[in-house]
């Protein structure tokens, strides 16, 4: 739909300048007119899906199922022994994820927070505090605050989805912080309060 | 929906293989449903958008158990070795 119209106003354009230089002019007005409720949704429908981070939830990955058995905890994982602390008493990262921000806390394991950081603190405002760039360095100077204060060995919880998701993740990583475990506490009801109304686009 | 932290929707890091333990993480939440109703109830649902959507719902899995059964009627095999030269 939407090509055919780009290619009418193409064909239109070439045939008002072979036939007279003035008629170019009425060419604008009317594609400023033309710009429909209709012609902007299927625009939006034909652009590519918005990257939320949340890799491999569609993509069937074999290998993966075939070679880790043991990735998922059992009884005896609060116990177990990560660097000489057991598993339960591990900090946590907690990453807060939504499409406009990443907020990252440290805690202990009794949850009193150590450092708070977010996008917006590190110096990325509006719009580009929710992109995944702003998410990776966010983490990596996070993480290196966290190095400084002896913590390396961590657990990670992730919450919400956003496009920092992933490479939140990924920086801290990058950054050199030993990651023992991700998870995950979005927070899903199956029978919530009456949430906001739908946004018009 | 609360569950005991850190043993439910919880990924092991196996040979610091970060990207590996958060895609089979986003796999089952993927699968369970938890992010698609996560993102349902982001919004309030109209009455009308909920039947679509479960109308929508019923004949998309009416019409993948039929294919299922069509293709397991092509593939069907009647031999003692259904797939000879394999292992």
């Amino acid at each position: 739909m939407l090509q055919s119209r780009l290619v009418a106003a193409l064909k239109s354009l070439s045939i008002g300048q072979g036939v007279c230089r003035i008629s170019a002019q009425p060419l604008s007005t009317t594609a400023a007119k033309c710009r429909q409720v209709e012609d902007r949704r299927e625009m939006l429908k034909s652009l590519p899906a918005i990257d939320e981070g949340t890799s491999g939830e569609k993509a069937v990955d074999i290998d993966s199922m075939i070679h880790h058995k043991d990735i998922f905890p059992n009884l005896d994982t609060p116990n177990m022994m990560f660097n000489g602390t057991p598993f339960k008493e591990l900090p946590i990262f907690n990453i807060r994820v939504s499409s406009n921000n990443t907020v990252f806390s440290l805690t202990d394991y009794k949850g009193t927070p150590k450092i708070i950081r977010s996008c917006g603190i590190e110096g990325f405002k509006n719009a580009r505090k929710g992109t995944n760039i702003a998410a990776q360095a966010t983490a990596i100077s996070v993480a290196t605050r966290a190095l400084e204060k002896g913590i390396k060995t961590i657990r990670v919880r992730v919450r919400g989805i956003g496009p920092g998701r992933m490479s939140a993740i990924k920086g801290l990583q990058m950054a050199g912080m030993d990651i023992v475990s991700i998870t995950d506490s979005t927070p899903v009801a199956w029978d919530p309060p009456r949430p906001r109304k739908q946004r018009k686009l | 929906m609360r569950h005991a932290s850190f043993i439910a929707r919880t990924v092991f890091v196996q040979k610091n293989d970060v990207e590996a333990a958060c895609k089979v993480l986003n796999r089952i939440l993927g699968r369970e449903g938890i992010l698609d109703q996560f993102r349902r109830t982001r919004y309030y649902e109209k009455p009308f958008q909920f039947r679509r959507r479960i109308n929508y719902e019923k004949c998309k899995s009416i019409y993948n158990e039929d294919m299922d059964r069509k293709i397991q009627f092509v593939l069907r095999k009647n031999r003692t070795d259904p797939y000879p030269g394999c292992i």
